[in-house]
């Protein structure tokens, strides 16, 4: 059985006091986010006292909220009709978004900075941001239109050098787990673009939201978020050149966002495999930055004679000669240096 | 079922501890259900007053996804009732305004987790607030509104909601629209006598207007309706506002024509299909004629004004750009068409103040597009400011083998600075 963070006892009723201000002043800071503004409606609930708790509509709205010990968030979405893909169900990419969105919604919601750099005010003094490093998903069942994802996301520190996010996706409404993911972040020099220490103050600032002891989404041994990608050297089976950003693929700093890379990664997917599987797990190593004006061309290679199933956790596919797996590379176009450099696993399709 | 689960985590029997009934209903991970361990204030053993069990049981209707889901606040309710059952002194302390805040915290945070998926029926249907995005049926059936938060990936550089992402939730609407009224076929775009005769709904105009552009975490609220478009075709119109303020953010309509599924051949409409769907017509007009004409004057012409042409070719279909039948969703033609509308120095200034689509034929995922752009200068812009420097532009989508996919007309206009819905 997978073993999740185990949460608090209840608090006697005497606290119950101390627990909802914890609640208030966690709806403040999320007040005092530059981007809920307006008006902020009035909550159900008003204590007698004549003190008026407001929980913006922003936050009902968006039904994510810190969980009570403050460590971890989770908020819940539906998936949209245009999020859905050629197997009536959800993309990856889709996916990934939310999975980005509830990662950003996290930080925000503790007080990091909203300029979609989510850094603190000690990093921003020294100019340093966060890069992925690393990101694994896995799925089990892909939600269709219509059905509510609750995603619970929490962060830890991952070494000397880096912070960890990982996250937890469950179908609303049965409680199932049909996903989790981890992703490895490290921090950068802005300017200098090298890569930098978590200092102890940064810290200070980062990690006190974060679980003390050890919460991992992947608990169990080798499991595949570990697994080195190795270098590929020798000619793709498969490839798709030629692969320009789009405008839409751009974030907030110019940047071909992260998401687009798994985009990238399926286009040199064979038809017969698209058609005949399902991914249920993709893990990209990111290397380079790309920005609007680069060309991507994207390889994929068959991964032969490896061990295929994840050590008989209960989130395996069933049996590895249904599942393929292949090792991909993104590189430029132009001079060959590697942006990424993935692996994906896929099922075949119950059709 | 699920109404009645909420109803005894949170109300267990006397002498009943919360730990047991925590025990009892550990879902399959073995954590603590949420709704205790989460919000870990539970009201202490004490059969609840009989107005709430009666309540929260009222609640409990069958279907847990799809129709007619949408949430109100129930302040008013919650506040009536709640003081009959403050808590008496099952604490051992004289009741005080946190236990009474806490009692009512945890009931109002358990019962919506438990609304959200079930169906409810709108006391006060222009106050709901649609905390999941199902949307509602609101004005007696003839128009639909569901609400959308901006969410950090559906963004531009500038911080505000792309094109894309707001024709994103026109499609949702429009589709939730019919689910909700029960008139959803099979796949996305046909209702039930239409599939059985293989027909479906197919675009062929859509015109909008942007007014403001939402900005991150801002919430829009989408209402849409149809009403006939001549004999057989159908036009959808739009309306999206700033949820608070009320501002409108866009309007948009557009027309339908009904296309036989294998002969790709247009097709009458016919009398089973107007049954269904004729009572939902309403006559309303996101757009005026004319505005409509206006925006679509001086027609199809690459003219002779014409300052500057740019092209892109080599456009093709991504995985993610398909829908369910495997051919480009209509949203993604916006992208492709804007790739190339102008240098980036123009664009970064300006922004998208109308757009006329004209969709032609569809594509699919080998198909290879190249994108044409006529920059036509300066013109007279729409809306109520008068800017001199409004850009005009003419689009055309192709097949590089030659088949016209959309032809579009759009205006520009320079940036405004965003006013957040606090100031509106």
């Amino acid at each position: 059985m997978l073993r999740c963070h185990t949460p608090p006892q209840c608090r006697p009723a005497v606290g119950a006091g101390a627990v909802l201000m914890r609640r208030r002043e966690m709806a403040a800071r999320c007040c005092a986010a530059p981007r809920v503004s307006g008006v902020e409606a009035a909550s159900a609930v008003e204590g007698g006292g004549g003190e008026k708790r407001t929980t913006t509509m922003a936050e009902r709205l968006r039904m994510g909220s810190l969980l009570e010990d403050g460590l971890s968030y989770k908020e819940s979405f539906i998936v949209r009709c245009y999020e859905v893909g050629i197997n009536k169900t959800a993309t990856v990419e889709t996916i990934a978004n939310l999975l980005q969105e509830v990662g950003c919604n996290h930080a925000q919601s503790v007080g990091f900075s909203t300029d979609g750099f989510a850094t603190t005010t000690t990093m921003r003094k020294l100019g340093l941001i966060w890069v992925t490093n690393r990101m694994h998903i896995e799925i089990y069942k892909y939600p269709a239109w219509g059905d509510v994802v609750e995603i619970e996301t929490w962060c830890q520190e991952d070494g000397r050098i880096g912070t960890r996010r990982d996250w937890i996706l469950k179908d609303l409404a049965n409680g199932e787990v049909i996903g989790r993911a981890t992703s490895k972040w490290v921090m950068m020099n802005q300017n200098t673009r090298r890569l930098q220490r978590v200092s102890d103050e940064v810290r200070d600032e980062v990690f006190v939201h974060c679980p003390k002891t050890p919460r991992l989404a992947f608990p169990e041994e080798n499991n595949g978020s570990l697994k080195k990608i190795p270098i590929l050297t020798d000619p793709a089976q498969h490839s798709r050149l030629g692969l320009v950003p789009r405008r839409a693929d751009l974030d907030m700093n110019q940047h071909v966002n992260n998401v687009t890379y798994i985009g990238w990664v399926l286009e040199s997917i064979p038809q017969d495999i698209i058609d005949s599987h399902e991914l249920q797990t993709i893990t990209l190593d990111y290397r380079r930055e790309c920005q609007h004006d680069d060309i991507v061309d994207s390889l994929t290679y068959i991964e032969e004679g490896e061990e295929k199933s994840s050590n008989g956790s209960a989130f395996a596919a069933p049996h590895p000669e249904e599942q393929r797996q292949f090792l991909h590379c993104l590189r430029f176009a132009g001079n060959g240096d590697e942006i990424n450099r993935g692996r994906t696993v896929w099922r075949k399709l119950a059709r | 079922m699920a109404g009645s689960l909420a109803a005894s985590a949170f109300f267990p029997g006397p002498g009943s501890s919360p730990a047991a009934s925590a025990r009892s209903s550990m879902n399959a991970t073995g954590e603590l259900p949420d709704n205790l361990s989460v919000r870990g204030i539970v009201a202490k053993p004490n059969p609840p007053p009989a107005s709430m069990q009666v309540k929260a049981q009222a609640q409990t209707l069958p279907k847990v996804n799809g129709t007619k889901v949408n949430l109100k606040t129930v302040n008013p309710d919650m506040e009536e009732t709640v003081p009959h059952s403050a808590p008496k002194t099952f604490y051992n302390q004289l009741p005080d305004w946190s236990m009474l805040l806490a009692a009512i915290t945890t009931i109002f945070l358990a019962a919506e987790k438990q609304w959200t998926l079930l169906d409810w029926k709108p006391k006060k249907p222009d106050m709901l607030v649609d905390t999941f995005g199902f949307g509602s049926i609101i004005q007696d059936g003839m128009v639909f509104r569901q609400n959308f938060m901006i969410r950090s990936y559906e963004i531009g550089a500038d911080r505000t909601a792309s094109i894309e992402t707001l024709m994103n939730h026109l499609q949702e609407t429009a589709l939730n629209h019919v689910r909700t009224a029960g008139l959803l076929g099979d796949g996305f775009g046909a209702t039930p006598e239409m599939s059985k005769r293989n027909l479906i709904w197919v675009v062929s105009k859509i015109q909008l207007l942007v007014e403001q552009y939402p900005a991150w975490g801002e919430t829009v609220q989408v209402d849409t309706w149809v009403a006939a478009a001549g004999k057989n075709g159908m036009r959808r119109d739009w309306h999206v506002r700033d949820y608070y303020s009320g501002r409108t953010i866009l309007r948009a309509t557009s027309v339908w024509v009904m296309m036989h599924k294998k002969t790709r051949r247009l097709s009458k409409m016919p009398d089973e299909v107007r049954a269904e769907i004729g009572p939902y017509f309403n006559d309303c007009s996101a757009i005026t004629e004319e505005q409509s004409e206006k925006l679509a004057k001086t027609g199809n012409k690459v003219g002779d004004d014409a300052t500057e042409q740019f092209i892109r070719k080599g456009l093709t279909p991504r995985w993610g750009d398909l829908d369910v039948n495997q051919h480009v969703n209509n949203v993604k033609y916006i992208g492709w068409i804007l790739e190339v509308s102008a240098p980036i120095s123009v664009l970064e200034k300006h922004e998208l103040a109308s757009m006329t689509l004209d969709y032609r034929k569809e594509c699919g995922r080998d198909s290879v597009l190249q994108s044409l752009t006529t920059v036509s200068g300066e013109c007279t812009s729409i809306g109520t400011d008068k800017q001199a420097s409004s850009i005009q532009c003419d689009h055309l989508l192709q097949l590089e083998s030659g088949a016209d996919i959309v032809k579009a007309r759009t205006q520009w206009r320079p940036k405004r600075p965003h006013t957040t819905a606090g100031n509106a």
